[in-house]
C-alpha cells in the first residue's frame, strides 16, 4: 500500500512539474515572439495561439496534484468545528460526491472526444489539428481526480487548511 | 420552474456543497452537472459542459495570469524580494511605527511586481512579523499592515485576479489593471498615515529601537541595486501595455522573463528555486483556472433557468436610483466576501452584475475597480478571509485567530472608506487609464 502511495504521489508530482515547465516555456516563447516581431524577424502567430492551449493543459495536469495536497480552495470551517467522528463522516461524503462529479466528467469527456473524432472536427486557426486533442486531457485529469477522491475516501482522513490563492 | 425558485435551488445547493467543504471548483461542477441536465438539454447539455469547460480557460485573455503569478513566485523563491525589503528597511528612519511602515511600503513595491496576494502576505509575514513581535510591537501593529497590504496587491498591477475579472466581465484588461493603481497607492498612503498616527499617540504599540547608523551611500545603495530594477520591470510592463506595444499577455510574459533575468543577474537563481517558483506558479494558476472551468456553463445555466433575466428585470423595474443599486451590489459582494473565495464571487455575481451595470450606464472600468476593492476586502473579512488564514499559518503559534481579526479591523474600515471614495469620485479609478491609454 505504501509503495502505491509513493508511486501515486510521484506520478501526480511529475504531472504538476510538466505543467510548471509548460507555463515557463510559454512565457519564454511569448517573449521571444515579441522580441522577434520588434527586431524585424517577423511574428509567429502560432505561439500566441499555443499559449491559449497551454492554459487548459497545465490546469488539467496540475489539478490532481493540488487535490492530493489539499490545495483546492474550500470552506473547511464545518470540518474544524464538528466533532472528529462527524467531521470524518462529512469528509467521506464530500469525497464520494467529488468522486461522482469526476466520474461524470470522465464519461462525458471520453464521449465528447470520441464524438469529435468521429465527426472529423478540426481546429482551423494558425495551428491546424484535430479538435478531439483539446478534449483528451479532460477525462485523463478527472480520472486521476476520481482515484484521488477514492484514495481519500478509503483513508478516511480529515484534512483542513487553505490552499494557495492569488 | 419560476425563475426565483431556480435561483433559490441553484444558489442554495451551491451554498450547501461549499459549506460541506467540497472544494469550490467541484461544488460548481456538481451544480453544473445537475443544471446542465435540467436546463441545457440532458445528455447534450453534459457534452456541452465538457466543451464549455475547455473553452472557458483556453482563452487568450487569461494567459497573463500564470505570468503575473510567476513574477512574484520568482522574487519570493530566489530571495530577491527579501533583499528589496531590506533595502526599503534601510531607508525608512525616525518614523513612529517604523517596521509597520516598512511593511506597507515594501508590500506596495512588491505588489508592483507580484501578481499574487498570498505571496506578498506570506513573504512579509514570515520576514517582518517575527522581528516586529520580538521588538515588542503590539500584534495589531505587526499583523494588520501586512495583511492589509497583501489585499492591496490585488489593486496594484500586475494582478492575476484583475486579469480574471476583466476577462470574465468583458472589461478592458489593460484599463482595469491601470485603473487599480491610484486607489491602491492611496490605500497604502492611508495605511501609513494610520500607523504613524497610532504609534505617535501610543508609542507603546510600536517601541522605538536603536537602528544601526549607516552612511548615506550605504543606505541608498541597496535601493538602487535591488529595488530600482524591480520598479523598472513594473514600468516596462505597464508602459508596454499602455502604449499598445504589447498585449497584456505579452507584457506579462516579458515581465516574467525579465524577473527571471534579474534574479539571474543577482546570482540568486538556481535550478532548484526556479523549479520551486514554476511549481508555485502552476499551483496558484491551476487553483484559479480550475474553478473557471465551470464558469461558462454556470452562467449559461443561470441564463437558461431564467434566473439572470428574472433578477435583473426585478431590480430594473423596481425603479431604484442608480446609487442605491450600486450600493446594494457592493453590499452583496462585501457579505459574500466574508464567506467565499474571490473566484467564486466573480462566478456568482458577474452574470447578474454586468447586465445591471450596463442597464444603469455604469462605467465598466470604474465598476470593475469597485468590484476589485470589494474582493480585496473579502480577503480580509472574518470569518473566512483568505489572508487571515495565510497570516495564521506564518504567525507564531501563540497568536490566536481573534487577535488576527482585531488587527485587521482598522484596515477593513479604511478599505470601505476607499470604496465609498471611488464610488463618489469615479476619476480616482478612471483618470489614469484615460491619461495613459486614452478612452
Amino acid at each position: 500500500m505504501r509503495a502505491f502511495e509513493r508511486a501515486w504521489r510521484r506520478l501526480l508530482e511529475a504531472l504538476a512539474a510538466a505543467a510548471a515547465l509548460l507555463l515557463g516555456a510559454t512565457a519564454v516563447a511569448v517573449t521571444a515572439d515579441v522580441v522577434s516581431r520588434n527586431v524585424g524577424f517577423g511574428a509567429f502567430p502560432w505561439i500566441l495561439e499555443g499559449s491559449e492551449y497551454a492554459l487548459p493543459l497545465a490546469t488539467f495536469l496540475a489539478a490532481p496534484w493540488l487535490l492530493a495536497r489539499n490545495e483546492h480552495v474550500r470552506l473547511d470551517v464545518l470540518l474544524r468545528v464538528l466533532a472528529p467522528r462527524v467531521a470524518r463522516l462529512l469528509e467521506r461524503a464530500t469525497d464520494a460526491l467529488g468522486f461522482a462529479v469526476c466520474a461524470v466528467f470522465v464519461v462525458y469527456g471520453v464521449r465528447t472526444a470520441l464524438e469529435s473524432a468521429r465527426q472529423g472536427s478540426m481546429v482551423m486557426k494558425s495551428i491546424v489539428f484535430p479538435e478531439w486533442w483539446l478534449f483528451v486531457p479532460v477525462p485523463v485529469c478527472f480520472a486521476l481526480l476520481a482515484v484521488e477522491f477514492a484514495r481519500r475516501f478509503a483513508a478516511g482522513e480529515v484534512s483542513v487548511g487553505a490552499g494557495p490563492h492569488a | 420552474m419560476a425563475w426565483w425558485l431556480s435561483a433559490l435551488v441553484l444558489f442554495g445547493s451551491l451554498a450547501m456543497l461549499m459549506a460541506a467543504a467540497l472544494p469550490a471548483a467541484f461544488a460548481f461542477y456538481g451544480i453544473n452537472i445537475a443544471g446542465a441536465w435540467i436546463w441545457l438539454g440532458g445528455d447534450a447539455g453534459l457534452v456541452q459542459l465538457v466543451r464549455n469547460g475547455v473553452a472557458s480557460i483556453a482563452t487568450f485573455s487569461l494567459t497573463p495570469i500564470p505570468f503575473f503569478v510567476l513574477m512574484g513566485e520568482v522574487l519570493f523563491h530566489t530571495g530577491v524580494a527579501m533583499k528589496a525589503i531590506d533595502a526599503i528597511d534601510r531607508l525608512i528612519w525616525r518614523v513612529p511605527g517604523r517596521l509597520s511602515v516598512v511593511a506597507v511600503v515594501a508590500g506596495t513595491v512588491f505588489s508592483a511586481i507580484s501578481g499574487s496576494t498570498i505571496a506578498t502576505t506570506a513573504l512579509l509575514g514570515s520576514l517582518l512579523l517575527p522581528d516586529m513581535l520580538r521588538r515588542g510591537y503590539h500584534p495589531s501593529m505587526a499583523m494588520g499592515p501586512i495583511m492589509a497590504i497583501g489585499g492591496v496587491d490585488m489593486l496594484i498591477p500586475p494582478s492575476a485576479l484583475t486579469v480574471l475579472l476583466g476577462s470574465l466581465a468583458g472589461i478592458s484588461i489593460s484599463q482595469l489593471l491601470i485603473a487599480g493603481i491610484v486607489p491602491g497607492v492611496l490605500l497604502s498612503a492611508m495605511f501609513v498615515g494610520h500607523i504613524v498616527l497610532r504609534a505617535w499617540l501610543d508609542p507603546g504599540l510600536a517601541p522605538t529601537f536603536e537602528h544601526e547608523a549607516l552612511p548615506a551611500w550605504e543606505r541608498w545603495k541597496p535601493l538602487l541595486l535591488y529595488v530600482a530594477p524591480l520598479v523598472a520591470i513594473f514600468v516596462v510592463v505597464i508602459a508596454a501595455m499602455s502604449a499598445g506595444w504589447a498585449t497584456p499577455t505579452e507584457s506579462a510574459a516579458i515581465g516574467a522573463v525579465a524577473t527571471v533575468l534579474v534574479a539571474w543577474a543577482y546570482r540568486a537563481l538556481t535550478w532548484s528555486n526556479l523549479m520551486q517558483a514554476l511549481m508555485g506558479t502552476a499551483g496558484i494558476s491551476a487553483v484559479i483556472l480550475f474553478i473557471i472551468v465551470g464558469a461558462t456553463t454556470f452562467s449559461q445555466i443561470l441564463a437558461f433557468s431564467g434566473a439572470t433575466n428574472g433578477l435583473v428585470a426585478l431590480i430594473r423595474d423596481a425603479g431604484l436610483a442608480p446609487p442605491a443599486v450600486l450600493a446594494a451590489m457592493m453590499l452583496v459582494l462585501l457579505v459574500l466576501g466574508c464567506f467565499v473565495d474571490q473566484v467564486s464571487m466573480m462566478l456568482i455575481c458577474l452574470p447578474f452584475f454586468m447586465p445591471l451595470a450596463a442597464a444603469y450606464g455604469f462605467d465598466p472600468v470604474w465598476f470593475g475597480v469597485l468590484f476589485l476593492i470589494c474582493m480585496q476586502l473579502g480577503l480580509l473579512t472574518p470569518p473566512f478571509g483568505m489572508l487571515l488564514f495565510t497570516m495564521k499559518s506564518v504567525a507564531p503559534k501563540e497568536i490566536r485567530m481573534n487577535q488576527i481579526f482585531r488587527a485587521v479591523t482598522p484596515y477593513v474600515i479604511m478599505g470601505i472608506l476607499m470604496l465609498v471614495l471611488v464610488a463618489a469620485f469615479p476619476p480616482l479609478a478612471t483618470w489614469l487609464p484615460k491619461l495613459l491609454i486614452g478612452r
